[in-house]
């Protein structure tokens, strides 16, 4: 991710922060530009206006934005509908700021630790404190529905730093509140966010077992013998880490095991210790075997269908990070406490889990992908894969996207490598800016079979020109790859321009390192392909032909597609796919 | 105050926490120390170099007056982290480019064992 713009706009200077985040060496790297400070609403209104950025961060201070704190803090009466106004004047201006960025993220208010305020009144009655407490909750609340504007916890950097954390020296000297430790905290935060919206976030957690999940070495000591749980402070701090991988998973993050063990030992242990909180029907896929855990984790992250690039790997051992690390380096290794007190507290702490929208896919993947694993039992015992497509059931259902399903369409948008045509990434503002002419249209496909439902899972939109059309973003989610739901999104999208009188159904390739599965299907979809211009072409004078193993449900209005899958799926014999 | 100088402070500086205030390595460990911290806000090509010679501020220096007032904020605390007591590095004319003690690193050094050495206890 390189060339990403960031403007930062403050009443306060924010130029350290602003070198933080382009000097730093984590991901993603970031150009940089500041406001001036002082003028944050001009520069919210200017926003269009500066330099095009990706992104904007505002930081302000709570009696600049509202005057009316201002003489809270100096202990003069004041009226508190008055303070929660001026907080939803200054909600209202980021509203409107946000259409001219990707994100916008805005911090929420602090006050220096040594700003006693009311003192032991601060939280009863008009206390300073409640006041803030308040005014944080109604920008929040006035946020809430702007899914564009992202709003950070600047206590967060505020309590990493402690009782430094606001430095009068800096206010005095250069107009800067803070100590630099607080701008390194929240630079680590907004970068930690930053990939979140690009949809960079890790999504598999491996995780080693002896000495990680639990205590000891389960070979030598039976599982009988383990630490974990009981009345023993490292038992119940193994537990506490299990805990929190299984509040990981709970957010949609998926976990493998990768163990040096005899496999029937180990998953032994899983199932029948009675503190285990973690079950072999929580992990998505294991290797539990004497081979090399690089080698270990390249086979789990291909079972999985995912990227090394979103893996995190977890193991007590120096020697098997270091060698994770050399072999893989696109996996995150942290580094890893020999105190194992502070496992859990280290796990929780890690950033690169941050998503922008956590939708019901994300929340049931474990789901998703055990219905993967006995699709692919089925594939085995089932002869030919004719044979096997048409014993799933599957079952597409089409909806032209709306606001309901928009957080997940922009995230499938953002996160999906493989099967992606033009690897589009967008915002959800820039998507319903991109929808606005009445020429173009998006598609949402939701997958399902007889193993369970693997939800949104396909985007296919289009634009029309000139009597033809050309499919702007063909998506679909690696899980549902290679079940003909490719062949049925074309051919929906064949029908019905077809429905419309169009000549021709068009799709560019646009290559990257990652869609060449994306190529490798266009070229067996039987349309036309001009090497030289990556272009594939379909005449719409003929009917594409819908795939006989799915059963598509559409939208209503769209009968006339319909009617051709059903033809279609009749006359089985035609077929033009060469895989 | 050149180096020799500061040696010849160690015996006389006394410290409530430790007693090696005088002790130009241990003063050099807390700023290079201070500069690593600030090199993480600077852009590579920027950063300060771990050295008794090196320009901080002034003519031939790379740090402006933000990241100077960084660096003082920075240096201060980590000073009071080793030391125990609380440093001002902003008195004694601290800005100007010719004779103030933040032009290097080594009057820096000079300049902090002296701070020690005025101290009421460090009799």
């Amino acid at each position: 991710m390189i060339g990403l713009k960031l403007h930062l706009i403050s009443d306060f200077n924010l130029e350290t922060l602003g070198h933080y985040l382009a000097n730093g060496k984590a991901e993603p790297q970031l150009s940089v530009s500041v406001a001036p400070f002082g003028q944050v609403f001009p520069s919210l209104l200017q926003l269009s206006q500066a330099e095009n950025p990706d992104f904007a961060l505002v930081w302000t201070s709570p009696q600049k934005i509202a005057p009316t704190f201002a003489n809270a803090l100096n202990h003069e009466s004041v009226d508190e509908d008055r303070v929660l106004a001026e907080v939803e004047q200054f909600a209202k201006c980021l509203r409107e700021s946000q259409n001219h960025v990707r994100a916008l993220f805005v911090v929420s208010w602090t006050l220096p630790l040594y700003q006693r305020g009311d003192g032991i009144l601060n939280l009863k009655g008009k206390g300073l404190r409640k006041l803030l407490l308040k005014m944080n909750l109604k920008l929040a609340e006035h946020l809430e529905n702007s899914t564009g504007i992202f709003l950070l916890d600047g206590q967060r950097w505020t309590e990493t730093v402690g009782k430094n954390a606001y430095s009068p020296k800096l206010w005095y000297l250069t107009k800067t509140p803070f100590h630099a430790d607080v701008f390194r905290a929240a630079a680590s935060d907004v970068k930690a966010a930053i990939s979140a919206v690009v949809g960079a976030s890790r999504k598999l957690i491996v995780v080693d077992l002896d000495n990680t999940m639990w205590g000891g070495v389960v070979g030598d000591l039976g599982w009988q013998n383990l630490r974990l749980g009981g009345h023993d402070y490292l038992g119940e701090a193994y537990v506490d880490f299990q805990r929190a991988l299984k509040s990981l998973r709970n957010r949609g993050i998926l976990l493998a095991i990768a163990s040096k063990n005899e496999e029937s030992v180990a998953l032994e242990a899983l199932a029948k210790h009675p503190e285990m909180v973690l079950r072999l029907g929580d992990i998505a896929a294991h290797r539990i075997n004497w081979n090399d855990k690089a080698a270990n984790i390249s086979e789990l992250v291909a079972e999985l269908n995912l990227g090394l690039q979103s893996v995190v790997f977890i193991d007590d051992n120096p020697v098997e990070r270091a060698r994770v690390r050399e072999a893989l380096p696109e996996v995150l290794v942290p580094e890893w406490p020999d105190d194992k007190t502070l496992f859990a507290s280290h796990l929780l702490a890690l950033d690169c889990f941050d998503s922008a929208y956590v939708t019901l896919e994300d929340k049931s993947r474990h789901q998703l992908y055990a219905a993967e694993k006995q699709r692919d039992q089925s594939r085995e015992q089932i002869g030919s894969a004719e044979e096997w497509l048409r014993s799933l059931n599957t079952e597409l259902m089409v909806v032209e996207s709306g606001e309901a399903d928009r957080a997940r369409v922009v995230q499938l948008m953002n996160k999906t490598n493989q099967m992606n045509l033009s690897t589009r990434r967008v915002s959800e503002l820039e998507l319903r800016t991109w929808l606005q002419p009445d020429t173009r249209k998006l598609w949402a496909f939701r997958v399902k079979d007889r193993f369970g439902d693997s939800g949104l899972t396909g985007i296919l939109s289009l634009e029309i020109q000139s009597g033809a059309a050309q499919i702007t973003d063909f998506v679909l989610s690696c899980r549902v790859m290679g079940r003909n739901v490719e062949h049925a999104m074309v051919a929906f999208a064949a029908s019905y321009c077809r429905s419309l009188g169009l000549s021709e159904l068009r799709a560019d390739y646009l290559p990257t390192e990652k869609n060449k599965p994306c190529l490798t299907f266009w070229r067996s979809s039987g349309f036309l392909f001009d090497e030289g211009e990556n272009r594939f072409t379909w005449p719409l004078s003929m009917p594409y032909p819908f795939p006989a193993s799915i059963k598509i449900h559409q939208p209503s209005g769209a009968e006339g597609v319909q009617a051709e899958a059903l033809r279609d799926q009749e006359d089985e014999s035609r077929s033009v796919f060469t895989d | 105050m050149t180096t020799q100088g500061i040696k010849s402070l160690e015996s006389s500086v006394k410290q409530p926490t430790r007693d090696r205030t005088g002790d130009l390595d241990d003063v050099l460990r807390v700023i290079y120390d201070s500069i690593s911290d600030l090199n993480l806000q600077l852009p590579e090509d920027q950063r300060i170099r771990k050295s008794l010679s090196t320009v901080l501020f002034g003519a031939g220096g790379t740090l402006d007056s933000l990241g100077l007032a960084n660096f003082i904020v920075i240096a201060e605390q980590k000073l009071e982290e080793s030391y125990g007591f609380r440093v001002d590095l902003t008195e004694d004319d601290p800005f100007s480019p010719t004779t103030g003690h933040f032009r290097t690193v080594e009057s820096l050094a000079t300049y902090v064992t002296s701070l020690a050495a005025r101290r009421p206890d460090s009799a």
